[in-house]
């Protein structure tokens, strides 16, 4: 409130002297009203003014001869050594502010002209040399654009690329184009056989030792049984189930542990496995019957066919003498 | 004398091979009631194929009588435990022979006790 009041009293000192100059102007009728504006002091703003006055020390030891003194007034200061002059009209802008802020008015002046010049020094720079910088800014921008669409292209061509070969290849040249115009990432790299089951693919590391030892083997466990972390969260525990068999892999496959290569005229047609037999009599027709209900029979295997064949042979060969004697 | 009652000692704990899981593993049987049951699954598990061929056999109206009475014999022969009527749907965890509900293998006590706790996945107490 003191600050306020110190403001006050200053400013209609300002006013009555810049009255006692002459001729109101609209400039000068702006510049009376920045000067009779109160300024509200806040906590906020003694820290800021506090940081300021530290900074316009600084810029006090940077610059030199700033003939501010005896000049709370308006009037226009005198240039430094070798700077551009200052529009006077912002240098009676300035003026006025520093003399409507509460603090030291030399100091804020001389740093609100300092901020002026280093701006008039920008906007010079920026006259002369803005043409190169931007044409070289906007090379670069052409440079980066490149990838972001590169990428898109390259998740759309994947995609595509991936309905084709599981559907119909409707379109190859086009996908082929698409790869040559990438560059790089639309074929290059391992499959990840999600989708489609894994192709066998012979090992291309040829293993000097043919058999790792035991010591080996006791030290992989070793080795995974201390790395093994437990799992932290949801995801990792299904991981973990699914490698020790708790959990079954999805996509679910039904003929998982059931890999029977054989076709159906294996299952069905089983007459030739009946060779031994005698061709008459009652053993011929129950061994018949009995090949009639294996070959409707989808759970077994051809290979425990064949062996239920088998020892129903064998043990009809041990009973021949029984036979016999009927 | 003593040895033997030892190694029957251990045999009842029946240990369960080491692997690599590391959760906790049950390695006793509840009671030898319930170990003994096992061994009848397991022997009825192996004998399973020549029973049921032997009785293709006996169950037959087209073979000669003394051929399937020959094969009766035969199946007789086969050690008792081989038969799958002697094998009783335990409890799992109780051992308890009756009150066994077949979907769950426990009892009805311990099917109670573990669907009370919210144990049981998808088991509701009944209300209508």
């Amino acid at each position: 409130k003191d600050k306020s009041a110190a403001s006050k009293d200053s400013t209609p000192e300002g006013a009555a002297k810049r009255q006692e100059h002459g001729a109101e102007t609209p400039k000068q009728q702006l510049l009376d009203i920045i000067g009779s504006m109160k300024v509200e002091v806040s906590y906020k703003k003694k820290l800021q003014q506090l940081k300021a006055s530290e900074k316009k020390k600084q810029a006090m030891n940077k610059l030199e001869g700033l003939d501010s003194e005896g000049s709370v007034t308006q009037g226009i200061p005198e240039d430094t050594q070798g700077v551009k002059p200052l529009n006077p009209e912002l240098v009676k802008a300035a003026s006025a502010v520093a003399s409507s802020l509460p603090h030291n008015k030399k100091q804020t002046e001389s740093e609100l002209l300092a901020q002026l010049r280093r701006h008039e020094e920008t906007t010079d720079k920026q006259k002369k040399g803005g043409t190169i910088d931007l044409r070289n800014v906007i090379s670069e921008m052409t440079i980066k654009r490149q990838s972001p669409a590169q990428r898109s292209a390259r998740i759309s061509g994947r995609i595509s690329l991936q309905l084709d070969e599981d559907g119909q290849r409707i379109r190859p040249e086009r996908s082929s184009a698409q790869s040559m115009d990438s560059r790089r990432s639309l074929k290059v790299g391992k499959r990840l056989n999600i989708f489609t089951k894994a192709s066998t693919e012979p090992e291309h590391a040829l293993k000097t030792v043919s058999s790792p030892t035991i010591w080996d083997l006791e030290f992989a466990k070793e080795v995974a049984a201390v790395t093994a972390q437990p799992p932290r969260n949801g995801f990792e525990e299904m991981i973990q189930w699914t490698k020790e068999g708790i959990l079954w892999e999805f996509p679910i496959d039904n003929e998982v542990g059931m890999e029977d290569d054989a076709e159906f005229h294996e299952h069905i047609f089983l007459d030739k496995h009946l060779e031994g037999f005698p061709k008459t009599g009652p053993i011929r027709h129950f061994m018949e019957l009995v090949i009639c209900g294996l070959s409707k029979n989808p759970y077994l295997s051809v290979k425990q066919k064949v062996e239920h064949i088998e020892w129903f042979q064998k043990y009809f060969e041990e009973k021949k003498e029984l036979l016999q004697e009927i | 004398m003593a040895a033997a009652a030892l190694c029957w000692a251990l045999r009842a704990a029946r240990q369960v091979l080491p692997s690599p899981c590391p959760r906790q593993v049950r390695s006793y049987y509840v009671d030898w009631r319930m170990l003994r049951d096992v061994k009848r699954r397991k022997t009825a598990y192996e004998y399973a194929d020549e029973r049921l061929r032997i009785n293709a056999i006996r169950k037959n109206s087209i073979l000669p009588k003394e051929l399937q009475e020959v094969a009766d014999k035969e199946i007789a022969a086969l050690p008792r435990d081989s038969c799958p009527v002697r094998i009783r749907n335990r409890c799992v965890l109780s051992s308890r022979p009756r009150g066994v509900k077949r979907r769950w293998r426990l009892s009805r006590i311990v099917f109670r006790h573990f669907a009370d706790h919210a144990q049981m996945s998808g088991v509701q107490r009944a209300m209508w």
